[in-house]
């Protein structure tokens, strides 16, 4: 009996999971068939555009928009006081470079744009608050007035992010949130160690550089009745907040995921809610769809971060002391990275004392929102570069110091939870054991490794399996597919059924039609998702083998199914097809009630995944260019249910670790301007950029994921800055503690 | 995002470009349109007219004229990094045409337009500046040559007058002088951090003349004259390198900017410098 959890079967056992499938979207996306929001064009649809802000911080004085109006083709303009529903007009102050603060709607999306150029906003401009830091001194002006901020994109969808404890009264100003982990005295631990080093660290914000800008479109009837299409790896939650934002009932407003290009975590509810008050005004559909400039400015990027760490140990190696203070720069909205960030960095080696302390501070810059694995990037690179400095610091190889000190299954989490069985451990030992380390090194080259890991996200998640007429299997869910998880969902379905992948099509349905799922990020659709499809597939079987028993005049134990029959066992040739049974269930007269059920999940335990990077670099010497000349990547990932696309994953992530090491920076000047708004400043890595990955998965099964799988999605995008700069400081003796890690930064460091 | 509106107008001849513009004076040349598009796009450019000059057969081919090589201002980058001509007598405009952005941009833009845009961080101006090229103009007021130095007067400014068009660059041939262009490219925009142009002409084993330009680095491309000065006359060696490699931005305003200050940019191309010469020996 096929089952989803790990412990009943042997890989050998398995007919499908763990065979490598390409993906089922890859085809149409090579086509450019995607069905993307911009290709879609709802008949009769006006278009809207923004008026953005172009000062971090000013007082509305008042707005004519009597030449945008005039314009031939427009249909309205609305400033933000009329449109308090959409939650993303300006009213009477902006606190960002970007903000916006009107919106024009025309007929023609040319227009539109044009027309919002007309728009005259007369600001009072007020003094800005840029720098995090500055933020919090008792003489900083406020932000704004914390009540007033809900939080956009919210960065703990992700994540298993456990708060700490957060006392009020202790808040600096503009602070959002305090964090807080204690254990031992650390004071006084480090006065005892044997070496301390203490450092402090400089992440920049970060974009997700998806290629795919926002964009949503709306069609209010005038019953109420809403539908929106949009780009967004959560569908359920858009539908949540319009239904809140507009007050309506949920089952009125329905969403229908676009295909995504590119979420990265960035991709939550931006314009939907607008676009969706615009069409119930203007009894219209309306489209939007933001240019690359904007999306950039009005995005909910991935935040800023300064981390001070210091780490003290004992000779041998062992850890006695993590003292840190991080500071998160969230923008003009309370954010939630800071949580995740400490905890693991307090959290991944074991340690008797502690002393973490994390804040959320708030500065006239847009939003943060979250991007892949919020928050764990910004405290392993700190983490991961203090380890690199002390092994170095006690002429220790970098993989042994952190073998001696990794947590593992039963130790003390810094939240007063116990880690689970994870699979750090197994993951360091792949690394040091893997030939990598084993290739001479050129001139000027360096490795470095690093560690990371992420908590997992949990939500309740439900799936639906239907055998067709013709005996294939049609797997319904609300899922949002940004990672191949349609695909990973065929495997488990036919593995259940014993029915072959091509047989099977996971079908994407809209939230009015689709069983429950939550957003595609945190690392949790195929973990949670994937159980509901386990679940609804081994349904599906339990009624076809009671059908089939009745048939074949057997009891249902001493049935079997494989390649799309069941079988008598130990009786070949007393067998009948799915696709005789199924017939049966579809036509006029037949005796078979429809094959079809529904499978739910409620994951309770999340599954942190842990990762282990090297990178190898080459660094010229004169002119301060690194370039990443190896890389290996070995992750636990549970199972690999398709191991091609959880290698994928993973290659993504690299890829992404590297930009974050060496080029990527949303920068903004001192008063708060942002400077790198177009994709001329703002630099991705290119393939050109990324070096063959040796890639080696680690399957430590999770307890609850399907047949032992974990989340994939996070955990490789987390420890390659460290990797990176850790390689850095081993080709050329000097850390650069401040990213990206530019030539001219690799030549100023000690 | 969205182009404003414009009038378009491919004219046939180089008559009838120049009649054109006369007509409508607020009209832009078009060439490859890899800079002008983008800039009308953002917005920085909004331009009523444009006038496609790939319909005028004068701007077009590479001509040999004896001490000079003629290359109409249409010639496409691909072109000029391939043709034989060029790079046997003026390798140095190849190999800076080789370096432009990426294979769509080379097979689209000109030579004529990237001189014309002047913009501060291109390959073309740096490498016609050390060939010592020559721009001829023309207008309804009629034609007239100018070297690509007195040509380039600061970031996306040039001495041609709104209606005039760049029809040919003439380069005067450097066949068998050792020719170099290394280039640091900004890794977002591909565009020169630095970029150096060099061509020496040795003859019994002196410098007998050197050029070096240098782009990305200043408002404008330039002509190193006194690293020039520390090379001529000199049997080169090592230190006579470094040395001329130290001075490459002498008397200059360097430009610093988000991704390389001016002390980095300094050194950047000293190395660069030292390091061209030095692969030329
Ligand atoms: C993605 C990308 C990357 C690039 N990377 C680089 C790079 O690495 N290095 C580099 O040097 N350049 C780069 N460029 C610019 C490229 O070289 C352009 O081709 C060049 O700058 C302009 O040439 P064009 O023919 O496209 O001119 P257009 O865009 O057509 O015109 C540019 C300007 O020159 C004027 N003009 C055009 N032709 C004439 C003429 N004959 N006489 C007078 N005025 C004229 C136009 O009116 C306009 O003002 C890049 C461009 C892009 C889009």
């Amino acid at each position: 009996m096929a089952s989803a959890n790990p412990s009943d079967r042997s890989e050998a056992a398995f007919t499908y999971i763990g065979k490598s499938r390409h993906r089922e979207d890859g085809p149409a996306k090579l086509v450019g068939a995607g069905g993307y929001v911009a290709d879609l064009d709802p008949a009769g649809s006006w278009y809207a555009h923004l008026v953005l802000s172009p000062h971090p911080h000013a007082r509305i004085r008042g707005v004519d928009t009597r030449a945008a109006a005039a314009v031939a083709g427009v249909k309205a303009v609305y400033l933000g006081d009329a449109l308090p529903e959409a939650d993303l007009l300006a009213e009477s102050e902006v606190f960002y470079a970007g903000e916006p603060v009107a919106v024009v709607v025309a007929d023609d999306p040319a227009v539109a744009e044009d027309a919002a150029e007309l728009v005259e906003v007369d600001y009072d401009v007020l003094p800005a608050v840029v720098d995090a830091e500055a933020a919090m001194r008792p003489d900083a002006p406020l932000v704004r007035q914390l009540e007033d901020t809900a939080g956009r994109a919210d960065a703990g969808a992700h994540g298993d992010a456990a708060g700490g404890s957060a006392k009020t009264e202790e808040r600096p100003n503009n602070v959002s949130a305090v964090v807080k982990y204690r254990r031992g005295d650390a004071e006084a631990a480090r006065a005892e160690a044997d070496v301390s080093v203490t450092r402090r660290y400089h992440l920049p914000p970060l974009y997700q550089g998806f290629l795919e800008t926002h964009g949503s479109s709306a069609h209010a009837e005038r019953t109420g009745e809403t539908t929106i299409w949009t780009t967004t790896q959560g569908q359920f939650m858009v539908r949540n907040a319009v239904k809140r934002l507009l007050k309506l009932p949920d089952y009125r407003v329905r969403v229908v995921g676009a295909t995504v290009g590119g979420g990265f975590g960035g991709k939550g509810v931006l314009l939907e809610p607008l676009v969706a008050t615009l069409s119930q005004r203007l009894g219209r559909p309306v489209a939007m769809l933001l240019d690359r400039q904007q999306d950039i400015l009005v995005n909910n990027p991935g935040p800023a971060a300064d981390i001070e760490v210091t780490l003290s140990a004992r000779s041998d190696g062992t850890l006695v002391a993590i003292e840190a203070r991080l500071v998160f720069d969230n923008g003009a909205e309370r954010g939630g990275s800071a949580g995740i960030a400490c905890l693991m960095l307090a959290g991944t080696y074991r340690c008797p004392n502690l002393d973490v302390l994390g804040y959320d501070v708030m500065t006239h810059k847009v939003p943060i929102g979250a991007y892949r694995a919020p928050g764990a990037p910004q405290g392993y690179f700190a983490l991961e570069s203090a380890m690199d400095e002390l092994a170095g610091t006690l002429h220790m190889d970098p993989l042994q110091l952190r073998l001696k000190n990794a947590v593992q299954e039963g130790d003390d989490r810094p939240d007063g939870r116990t880690w689970p069985r994870i699979g750090l451990l197994e993951c360091l030992r792949a690394a040091a054991a893997h030939p990598f380390f084993e290739e001479p090194l050129g001139p000027n080259e360096g490795i470095g490794v690093a560690a990371g890991g992420w908590g997992g996200g949990l939500e309740p998640a439900a799936a639906a399996c239907q055998v067709t007429s013709e005996g294939r299997l049609v797997v319904q869910v609300g899922s949002i597919d940004i990672t191949g998880t349609n695909t990973t969902f065929a495997l488990i379905a036919a593995e259940e059924l014993g029915l072959s992948p091509d047989e099977v099509h996971v079908q994407f349905a809209d939230t009015a039609h689709a069983p429950y799922a939550g957003m595609a990020g945190g690392s949790k659709t195929t973990y949670t998702v994937g159980l509901a499809v386990a679940e609804a597939a081994k349904a599906v079987r339990k009624q076809v083998l009671e059908i089939a028993a009745e048939r074949l005049e057997a009891a249902v134990e001493d049935l079997d199914m494989a390649d799309g029959a069941v079988h008598v066992k130990g009786v070949p040739g007393r067998s009948v097809t799915l696709a005789e049974i199924a017939r049966d269930t579809a036509r006029f007269g037949g005796r078979t009630a429809p094959l079809i059920a529904e499978g739910r999940s409620a994951v309770t335990k999340s599954a942190p995944g842990f990762a282990v990077h090297a990178a190898r670099v080459a660094v010229d010497p004169d002119t301060g260019e690194v370039r990443v000349t190896g890389y290996l990547a070995v992750q636990d990932v549970g199972r690999a249910l398709n191991p091609k696309e959880v290698e994928g994953q993973i290659l993504g992530g690299v890829a992404q670790g590297i930009g974050r090491a060496l080029y990527e920076d949303l920068a903004y000047d001192s008063t708060g301007q942002p400077v790198s708004t177009s994709f001329l400043d703002y630099q991705m890595p290119t393939f050109h950029d990324v070096p063959r990955v040796d890639i080696v998965l680690v399957e430590v099964p999770a307890e609850q994921g399907p047949y032992g799988a974990k989340g994939v999605g996070e955990p490789p995008a987390i420890p390659g800055a460290a990797a990176v700069a850790n390689a850095v400081a081993a080709a050329t003796g000097r850390r650069v503690a401040t990213l990206p890690i530019t030539p001219e930064r690799v030549l100023a460091a000690q | 995002m969205t182009l404003a509106a414009f009038a378009y107008q491919r004219p046939r001849s180089l008559a009838e470009a120049v009649e054109a513009m006369a007509e409508a004076p607020d009209a832009r040349w078009l060439s490859g349109g890899m800079s002008l598009l983008p800039m009308m796009k953002l917005e920085l450019a909004a331009p009523p007219a444009l006038l496609d000059l790939s319909g005028v057969e004068d701007l077009r081919g590479i001509r040999d004229e004896g001490d000079f090589l003629h290359i109409g201002a249409m010639t496409r980058h691909v072109e000029l990094a391939r043709d034989p001509a060029v790079r046997r007598d003026a390798h140095l405009a190849s190999l800076a045409a080789e370096r432009i952005g990426d294979p769509q941009v080379r097979n689209r833009g000109t030579v004529g337009g990237s001189l014309a845009h002047a913009d501060p961080a291109a390959d073309l101006p740096a490498a016609l500046l050390a060939l010592d090229a020559e721009v001829e103009a023309v207008s309804a007021r009629g034609r007239r040559a100018l070297s690509v130095q007195d040509l380039l007067l600061g970031p996306m400014m040039t001495a041609l007058e709104p209606d005039e068009l760049i029809v040919a660059i003439r380069i005067p041939k450097h066949t068998g002088h050792r020719q170099a262009y290394t280039k640091v490219p900004h890794p977002a925009s591909g565009y020169a951090v630095v970029g150096v142009a060099v061509a020496i002409h040795e003859e019994g084993g002196r410098v007998r003349q050197a050029a070096i330009a240098v782009t990305g680095v200043a408002l404008k491309a330039f002509r190193a004259a006194r690293a020039e000065a520390v090379l001529a006359g000199q049997a080169v060696d090592q230190e006579v390198l470094a040395e001329a490699a130290g001075l490459v931005c002498d008397g200059q305003d360097v430009l610093g900017d988000v991704y390389a200050s001016a002390a980095y940019r300094r050194q950047l191309a000293q190395v660069v410098t030292r390091r061209t010469l030095e692969g030329l020996r």
